[in-house]
């Protein structure tokens, strides 16, 4: 369902911009964007991937520092991939390394905890209660959800302020009607 | 009050609300913030500046700290993740609440009960778990100013640490008692004056280092001595902060400021394993552990404080303390003689010991002391020998052993590192000197802090020593082997070792545990200035110190010496003062003699000690007196006295004397500290070895315990051979 109002939005995006050239109805794609914006924000609450975190977050946004989130969010990408990749690492030179799994795991739940990446902590913490009972197939199994959620996560994000950037500075005001 | 509304926008932080003028706290409250993960850094710092915080963000812990360190005071409240790559964040929270004592909030995704105990544990005020709303931050003002109430209503009732500091003079009575600071004892003393001064100003520095820090209470030498002698006359076991404060009578001293010092002598009392008396000297030195003398600029009376703590009154006070009616200063003292060297290192510690060990100090050294550093041996004494009896003879004793002891007790004054730990009996009159060497020395001693273990100083620091001293928790040990190798190195060696002798064998017949007790309970801090006092009271109260000397590389007689000093001196500060109260009582002068009688009773040395303490009596005063105390001792400490034996040989018979005294007194108290293990060596020789006296002291104590003693190694381990 994400992936399909990904799409749309995508299209609309592009309808958007198209018809931008134009103005003609400014407000109506505004706020068609904005609706678009709206819709995929609550997918993403929903399906939930992100968690109230994410609100406190774009509530920290304001003049003086406008772009915050998708700033925090581009930062969090960016080290957590670092982290997932530690993961994979350690997976296959030491797997049965659970401690230093553990404390690499719980970065990452920390990390994604500070966005509101519901989701992929709950995951985390599965990953971690699997290296508690040193069992490894779980532990593998779960990173994988990990991973996925991880990148499933990320894809969404950008979407979603890619639509944000779209929207333009109008759309603050509303975006945080979530 | 929601920060972000505050009126005025603080220099830092968003443009906020913008209002009036000086931010409304908490906003500008100045906020440190570690976290490894960049994520949680931005938001975080994002958040705290809408609350209008100054924050400063640092992702590894070991920048934290080295940023705290270098702005002292800068920072109100520290926000630090659990789980850290570089550091555990329990770790860092140790630190800081050890070294800046700021408030600190933990943080952490894990929300397990265990890790938030952990949390609660190691000190943290708070722990937040992830992910952090801005309500939750919101608040952390809170924290701020709850520590800061508690630290302001102590030092209300005390007074504050820089009233204290600038009273120092007018203060006699060290009011602003505060567990933390002994400075003020150093005004009432002014003697020292510059260094109390100093080093009260320096107290004063780290108290504002955290700038919210706490208002502490700064004991000063005299307050302290108030407060021991107070502590005296109820019985260190059935004294009451209630009680205390009544008979202290000291306006603006609060009970809890009574209660919290007492908590600390009685610690530091424990430690010197004498149990008797001197519980009050255990509080001094208990806290005083974790002075670092180093901050002995402060020390003035702060760090005497930590010295004194650890040596609380070095035996000398104890000692003289004990003389009888100056139980009030003496045991204040006589306990503390060590302690107060230990004070007096800190610099201001009880005013009397330190006015008794730098007098005493200067006595000895001038006396006998050759190198004594002076005055400093004089402090110890007169700390030492707060009981004014006695520290006149031990004055110079105290001299020397001020120096020694002062290196014992860390006296921050580099010249007490002759503190010969002033027996004990240096106490009352040179107090002034002593105390001011201890001062001086005090600062040399940073009393075992550094070391820890005895090992410390002695060795051969005759300055360093006391340095030393004052710098570990270990005073104790470095006491001893401050006060021991102060004394032998002067020519008290004699006396020293005489009286370490007596000493020693009061610290022998102290019955181990005691000294290992003392030691070993007491935290470090409080050995050194056990240590040294004890060498100076080696008076064999079961100083373990002596043991601990040994421990302490004091090696030889200083150990004795210092066991029994330190054990006797420091915990048994107050009790050893009992012992040596009593020798002094009848003779101040005996008082030395005594020591050397009272542990001497292993009289190994016994000879020498009485010989030497008789030569160098001037210290005493009282060869005669030597004798008695001799018999005093040795019926006390028997074994101590090896102690002193050995500690006789290089210090100046008076130092020995002192220090025997001390110890007897000491001895007494506690038990005698069956410094088996330390008597036969040659303290006399390790101790007097050093001219100076601190380096006499130290290097008797080491030796003593290096040979004797040989398991000092870690603060006072020694374990009385008995």
């Amino acid at each position: 369902m994400a992936l399909a109002s990904h799409r749309h939005i995508s299209s609309c995006l592009c309808s958007i911009h198209s018809s931008l050239c134009y103005s003609t109805r400014p407000e109506m794609e505004r706020s068609s964007l904005q609706r678009q914006l709206a819709n995929l924000k609550k997918s993403l609450f929903d399906q939930g991937n992100l968690d109230e975190q994410f609100d406190q977050l774009e509530e920290l946004q304001d003049d003086a520092s406008p772009n915050f989130v998708e700033e925090v969010v581009t930062l969090f990408f960016r080290d957590s991939s670092r982290l997932v990749a530690n993961i994979e690492q350690a997976i296959e030179k030491s797997p049965r390394d659970y401690g230093s799994l553990d404390a690499l795991v719980h970065q990452l739940k920390d990390s994604a905890s500070s966005i509101g990446a519901a989701k992929m902590m709950k995951e985390c913490t599965v990953f971690r209660e699997y290296c508690d009972k040193r069992n490894l197939e779980g532990c593998l199994r779960s990173f994988q959800k990990v991973k996925k959620e991880h990148s499933t996560l990320r894809l969404k994000l950008e979407n979603y302020f890619q639509l944000l950037r779209q929207v333009g500075p109008a759309e603050k005001a509303t975006r945080s009607g979530n | 009050m929601d920060p972000s509304r505050a009126a005025s926008t603080p220099s830092h932080g968003p443009p906020g609300d913008g209002g009036g003028p000086a931010p409304e706290f908490p906003a500008g409250l100045r906020v440190l913030l570690v976290d490894d993960d960049p994520t949680c850094l931005k938001i975080l710092d994002r958040m705290l500046r809408k609350c209008l915080y100054h924050v400063t963000t640092c992702s590894r812990a070991a920048v934290a700290l080295s940023i705290l360190r270098e702005k002292k005071g800068w920072f109100d409240l520290v926000l630090s993740d659990v789980y850290m790559p570089d550091m555990d964040g329990f770790k860092l929270l140790e630190h800081i609440g050890l070294e800046m004592d700021l408030p600190v909030i933990m943080m952490s995704s894990d929300d397990h009960k265990d890790v938030v105990m952990k949390g609660v544990t190691h000190g943290a005020c708070d722990y937040i778990i992830k992910p952090v709303r801005m309500e939750s931050l919101k608040n952390i003002w809170q924290h701020v100013v709850r520590k800061k109430r508690n630290e302001l209503k102590e030092l209300e009732n005390s007074g504050s640490v820089e009233e204290d500091d600038k009273h120092k003079r007018s203060l006699d009575d060290g009011d602003n008692a505060s567990s933390g600071c002994v400075g003020n004892w150093k005004n009432a003393k002014r003697k020292k004056e510059e260094k109390d001064e100093e080093e009260e100003e320096m107290v004063d520095e780290h108290d504002d280092s955290s700038n919210t820090k706490k208002p502490r209470v700064v004991w000063s030498v005299d307050l302290h001595q108030q407060f021991v002698t107070a502590v005296n006359q109820l019985g260190v076991d059935k004294a009451v902060p209630k009680k205390i404060l009544e008979l202290m009578n000291v306006v603006g001293l609060t009970r809890e400021n009574v209660a919290s010092h007492l908590q600390k002598y009685r610690l530091y009392l424990r430690r010197v394993s004498v149990p008797q008396h001197h519980s009050r000297y255990d509080a001094h030195f208990g806290s005083n552990q974790e002075v670092t003398y180093n901050s002995i600029g402060s020390v003035g009376g702060y760090d005497f404080q930590a010295l004194a703590a650890s040596t609380q009154l070095l035996p000398q006070n104890i000692a003289a303390l004990h003389s009888g009616s100056r139980s009030a200063t003496n045991t204040g003292m006589g306990v503390s003689a060590i302690d107060q060297i230990g004070f007096l290192s800190s610099g201001k510690q009880v005013t009397n010991s330190s006015n008794i060990i730098s007098s005493s100090v200067q006595q000895i050294n001038s006396r006998q002391m050759n190198d004594i550093r002076g005055p400093s041996n004089n402090i110890a004494l007169n700390q030492l020998g707060q009981s004014q009896q006695v520290v006149q003879p031990f004055g110079s004793i105290n001299q020397q052993f001020g120096e020694g002891t002062t290196k014992f007790f860390g006296l921050p004054s580099s010249e007490l590192t002759n503190f010969s730990l002033p027996g004990g009996t240096i106490n009352e009159q040179p107090n002034n000197s002593l105390a001011r060497h201890m001062n001086q020395h005090g600062q040399q001693f940073p009393i075992s802090q550094q070391s820890c273990n005895m090992d410390i100083t002695w060795q051969g620091l005759p300055h360093s020593r006391g340095q030393l001293l004052t710098e570990t928790a270990c005073h104790d040990s470095r006491l001893v082997s401050a006060l021991l190798q102060q004394v032998p190195p002067n020519n008290i060696s004699n006396h020293v070792s005489g009286r370490l002798e007596t000493s020693a064998n009061m610290l022998t017949s102290l019955p181990a545990n005691y000294m290992n007790a003392s030691c070993s309970t007491s935290p470090q801090a409080l050995y050194p200035d056990v240590r040294n006092s004890f060498i100076i009271g080696l008076a064999g109260s079961c100083y373990p110190p002596v043991s601990s000397i040994g421990a302490t590389p004091l090696t030889g007689s200083v150990k004795a010496l210092s066991n029994s000093s330190n054990l006797k001196g420091m915990d048994n500060h107050v009790p050893d003062y009992d012992i040596i109260d009593e020798y002094h009582q009848n003779k101040s002068q005996d008082w030395k003699l005594q020591i050397v009688n009272l542990p001497y009773q292993s009289g190994q040395d016994r000879g020498h000690g009485q010989s030497t303490i008789d030569c160098r009596s001037s210290l005493m005063g009282n060869q005669d007196s030597t004798s008695t105390a001799k018999n005093v001792l040795n019926s006390n400490a028997g074994t101590v006295t090896k102690n002193i034996i050995s500690t006789r040989s290089d210090i100046d018979k008076e130092k020995r004397e002192c220090i025997d005294q001390h110890r007897t007194n000491l001895v007494e108290n506690c038990n005698r500290v069956n410094y088996d293990g330390i008597p036969d060596i040659s303290y006399q020789d390790i101790l007097f070895e050093d001219n100076i006296i601190t380096n006499e002291l130290m290097n008797v104590v080491r030796k003593q315990q290096q040979e004797g003693i040989g398991q000092v190694d870690n603060e006072f381990n020694f374990n009385p051979p008995v």
